[in-house]
């Protein structure tokens, strides 16, 4: 019998990287390559009034706004960051300018004597001074059913507010990328998730005609959203670059200047007032969601929308106000980061369902329980859950494998144990599918099949499961399927590699067009299947009322986590992890159990060693001494389990993953520390210095 | 381009310091982090280097009637596994980086980079340990506290190396080490304390406290300790409250990016309290 889809192959890019033989952009070399280092803004809010150049020596290069050929600003969901800066500056790390040529100490010279001067003008940085200004970027709205009406009726009414912080990506490799030209044709290589965002932006910063732009994914070492819209930025930097001084430009970031301007994940506020009826049941919720954007907008209102469609989570709430808005302030922009939003939103609503259970004097799972959504129950959005939801399985796994009651029950002071319920959903929110369109090829070759996709392979595993998802299909090794480099030039835009959408957009797309060459394999030596994404025909979204399904289906999850509480220092161990999910069906179940161990573990560092706090604009923890993540040490025993749940549109019954991984260690890990110290846990990160003033009665 | 010694002897590398002003590199760990400029340049040095690490007269671990020497290029993880090295010093040197760090780092560089979050240093205060500095024509022998100037000053002269460390042969019977950090491995110290005491017939006859990253230097009282010598242990409980009031005077942290001055002085209260109250009795 054929071995199940979910049996573990070795990964194809595992020996390469374990051997140092994969090349990352930093390893790469031009002939006659330049350098480049950018010099940023040190203001967090100022008019530039001059800049003072030294004389530039020959062979090196000033390049600035004025060399942009086309548009000035990165093209994104709302393209309002300029590529170099013009008048003004709106945060600290904002780029002005580069120094490129060929020798790194030279630059770093002419770097040191380039004096900008400023004339500064008042910022702002915080949620609460920008709520208090109203500088709004997006402010959205939706509403299911009559919530003014449901609050009048409710016989109580609970309020309640939450916050996490920021997060940094910490991917192993740095942003690094290059550009040349060939002949008139620009190439842009690097390190990224989205080729075909980077080649957008360049479209309209370089004005080239389409097919005189190439950008090509180089070995990317890991990325979790920091690589999703950040390389169209430093990408328009090296094309300029490249386009004035007509020579490869290469621009690698060091960690600290990494940290001090990439994108991180929103701080947040959410404030939660639940109207409840005699029966206890929360029939309305009012949600307000804050995001704080930073700067620019660019991606974050898409990452609001995420985080607004997500803040019901798994319960199904009769009537709700839902309001989210993205404020901006003079901090480095907020991006994409694996969760896009919904962790934060997440993090509050079960935090609010345990506290109000608290207060009732309810178990906080058991009410949980009673808030359930199921199948065909209606989403936030008054879209649908299609699937079949098999809640009750996963929380009575995970309850049963972590012995989760008798803990509750004999835990003494200081040990705790806390339980998350938790849902994401698969792929693009609301229309992000349908305006995408997602095309592959896949094109045989005599006995080798080539498969033309834009997903990359970031650390996450694509280049392992896509090609075994084909070789399954074809019933050929999977050695016989070939991962065609990720150049805009060769093939199709299949979408962003975002939204945990790879395996069951893009697989589901490899595995019908496998179909195919199956049935046709005999028909010739080489022919090629190409498939559009379409989505299924029952799903509907309006996107100027937010109404519909938001998302085609989600994945399910509980986490429990057990903490305990040095009762000195208030040092917090985390001593154990249970996780059960449904993914659908898991592609691969190592490659899984990785992604899912790995999103816990970042989980874990978010909600409390990841401190990350800023002061007049600049960050406090700009470097990895300061800002800490979690060691093999810090990191539980982690005990992962799966629920089947074959979903009809996923390749072989394959649902979302990666980005499920995360949402739910943050509040299992918060609920556990408020069970063992008896008080409410409102903000993320976790510390101990904060435990400490929490807990100040001791 | 940076200009370099690597002298075979020590007597040559004295040699060289008394005629130049040079930078001394040990493992380095402290230095590259601390110069650096960027990646693929060179760090930022203003004077030439010498590499003393591999001297190996500054390596050995020996005892004689003045107590344990420890080379000044005597690696961490080697004190981590020598026989000579008390316990409870192995155990703080544990807790110190991760392997890759300790096979490079060596002990004078924790002490000559004279920071308050140095964790050898806290043993070195409560033993009152000797720091023996050398030159082509002297040798000088000073405690650590006197070494120590203020953060990231010592009174080194540029003419000299720091040859080796002495501590005395001895363990206590009571030993007592909490390092806190941001997190639970490679993690700078934001609060450390090291407790030790002799405890003979229910009779305190040693004791030592010393606190590391809680002021500008290694929070050490030989007055405070004095005052808890040749009590009994169970009377050191009760002293608690009174001892940790004195503390308070000399605990004086700061807000910094990986704490808050007042969790730094909580802690540290609440752990000489625990320590004091944990004292065993035999
Ligand atoms: C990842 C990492 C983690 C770390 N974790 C910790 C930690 O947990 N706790 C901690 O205390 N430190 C830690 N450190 C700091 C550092 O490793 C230690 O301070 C180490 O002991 C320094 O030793 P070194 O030999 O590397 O010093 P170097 O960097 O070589 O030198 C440090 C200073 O000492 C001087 N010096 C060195 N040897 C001599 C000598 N023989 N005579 C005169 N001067 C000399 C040098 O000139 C320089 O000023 C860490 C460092 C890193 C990179």
């Amino acid at each position: 019998m054929k071995e199940s889809i979910s049996t573990s192959v070795l990964r194809v890019d595992s020996r390469k990287k374990i051997r140092g033989e994969a090349e990352y952009i930093s390893d790469w070399k031009f002939e006659n390559m330049l350098y480049a280092k950018t010099v940023r803004s040190t203001k967090a809010k100022a008019k530039i009034t001059a800049i003072k150049l030294p004389d530039i020596p020959k062979d090196y290069y000033v390049v600035d706004r004025n060399d942009v050929p086309g548009v000035n600003r990165m093209r994104t969901v709302v393209s309002d960051h300029p590529i170099f800066a013009e008048e003004d500056v709106q945060y600290i790390g904002q780029p002005i300018l580069l120094v490129v040529g060929p020798d790194r100490e030279i630059i770093y010279k002419i770097v040191s004597q380039i004096e900008i001067k400023y004339q500064e003008e008042e910022a702002l940085f915080t949620l609460e001074e920008a709520e208090k200004r109203s500088t709004v970027f997006t402010d959205y709205n939706y509403k299911k059913s009559d919530p003014k009406k449901a609050f009048e009726q409710a016989v109580r009414i609970i309020e309640d507010e939450y916050s996490t912080g920021y997060q940094e990506h910490v991917y192993l490799e740095p942003q690094g990328i290059a550009a040349e030209y060939k002949d008139d044709t620009l190439f842009v290589y690097g390190s990224m998730q989205c080729p075909f965002y980077v080649k957008n932006a360049l479209l309209e910063t370089m004005a080239l005609p389409e097919e005189k732009i190439r950008v090509v994914q180089t070995v990317t070492g890991g990325a979790f959203g920091g690589k999703e819209e950040f390389p169209s930025l430093n990408g328009c930097h090296v094309a300029v670059a490249t386009h004035k001084t007509r020579q490869p430009v290469v621009m690698i970031y060091d960690r600290d200047e990494d940290i001090l301007c990439s994108t991180k994940r929103h701080p947040s506020i959410t404030r939660f007032k639940a109207g409840l009826d005699e029966y206890d049941q929360i029939i309305a919720l009012d949600i307000d969601v804050l995001l704080n954007a930073g700067a620019y907008n660019g991606l974050s209102p898409v990452v609001l929308q995420r985080a607004i469609f997500s803040a019901t989570n798994v319960y199904n709430i009769e009537h709700l106000n839902v309001r989210g808005r993205n404020f901006m302030t003079n901090l480095v922009p907020s991006g994409a980061y694996r969760g896009f939003g919904a962790p934060q939103t997440i993090f509050g609503i079960e935090m609010m369902f345990q506290d109000i259970a608290l207060i009732l004097g309810i178990d906080p799972l058991e009410y949980k329980m009673r808030h359930l959504l199921k199948q065909n129950d209606p989403t936030c959005t008054g879209g649908s859950i299609h699937e079949e939801v098999k809640m009750k399985e996963i929380v009575q796994k995970a309850v049963e494998q972590s012995d989760y009651y008798n803990k509750l029950k004999t835990n003494k002071k200081y040990q705790g144990i806390g339980i998350s319920l938790f849902l994401h959903g698969c792929g693009f929110t609301g229309k992000g599918e349908t305006l995408i369109k997602g095309k592959i090829i896949l094109q045989k070759n005599k006995d080798v099949v080539i498969l033309k996709v834009s997903s990359v392979e970031m650390g996450q595993g694509a280049e392992t499961v896509l090609p075994k998802i084909v070789a399954h299909t074809l019933d050929i090794p999977i050695e016989k399927v070939i991962y065609e480099t990720v150049d805009t030039g060769l093939i199709p835009d299949s979408g962003p590699t975002v939204a945990s959408r790879t395996t069951m957009i893009v697989g589901g797309l490899l595995r019908e067009c496998a179909l195919e060459m199956k049935a046709r394999w005999d028909e010739a030596e080489t022919f090629e299947v190409s498939k559009i994404y379409k989505h299924p025909d029952f799903l509907h979204w309006d996107d100027d009322t937010f109404h519909g399904d938001a998302y085609p289906v989600h994945s399910w999850g509980a986490n429990v986590a057990e903490v305990e509480i040095d009762p000195i220092t208030y040092e917090l161990t985390i001593k154990k992890i249970t996780a059960v999910f449904d993914v659908g069906v898991p592609i691969d179940e190592r490659a899984l159990i990785g992604q899912m161990q790995g999103g816990i573990v970042q989980g874990i560092g978010w909600a409390t060693i990841e401190v990350m706090k800023t002061a007049n604009g600049k960050l406090i923890q700009k470097n990895l001494t300061d800002y800490k993540i979690p060691t093999s040490m810090d990191v539980p025993g982690i005990d992962c389990d799966f629920v089947l749940n074959p979903y009809e549109f996923g390749p072989f019954g394959a649902k979302c993953a990666g980005e499920l991984s995360f949402v739910g260690s943050p509040p299992a890990v918060a609920a556990a520390v408020e069970n063992a110290l008896g008080k409410p846990i409102k903000d993320i990160p976790i510390t101990p210095e904060m435990l400490m003033e929490i807990d100040n009665d001791h | 381009m940076v200009k370099a010694y690597r002298p075979n002897t020590l007597t040559e590398a004295l040699e060289i310091l008394s005629t130049e002003k040079c930078t001394i590199m040990a493992g380095g760990t402290d230095l590259m982090v601390q110069r650096a400029r960027g990646s693929a340049v060179l760090p930022g040095f203003d004077r030439p280097l010498m590499f003393v690490g591999h001297l190996k007269e500054l390596q050995k671990i020996y005892q004689d009637e003045e107590g344990i020497h420890i080379g000044a290029a005597a690696i961490l993880t080697d004190m981590m596994e020598h026989e000579l090295i008390p316990g409870i010093f192995k155990e703080m040197i544990g807790q110190m980086a991760s392997p890759p760090t300790r096979n490079m780092a060596t002990i004078a560089g924790n002490i000559c980079n004279a920071s308050p979050a140095g964790d050898t240093l806290p043993y070195l205060y409560a033993v009152n340990a000797q720091i023996v500095l050398q030159s082509t024509d002297q040798k000088r022998i000073i405690a650590t506290r006197d070494f120590i100037i203020s953060p990231k000053k010592t009174c080194i002269k540029p003419d000299e190396i720091l040859v080796k460390i002495i501590i005395p042969a001895k363990e206590y019977s009571n030993n007592y080490y909490r390092k806190l950090g941001q997190r639970k491995g490679m993690s700078l110290t934001k609060v450390s304390l090291l407790g030790m005491a002799d405890v003979v017939d229910g009779n305190i006859l040693d004791l030592h406290i010393a606190l590391g990253s809680v002021a500008a230097s290694i929070v050490h009282s030989p007055k405070i300790e004095k005052s808890m010598i040749s009590k009994k242990a169970g009377e050191i409980k009760e002293m608690a409250e009174e001892i940790v009031k004195q503390y308070a005077d000399l605990i004086r942290p700061i807000d910094d990016a990986r704490s808050t001055a007042i969790y730094r002085k909580k802690a540290s209260l609440r752990l000489i309290k625990d320590f004091m109250e944990n004292i065993s009795q035999e």
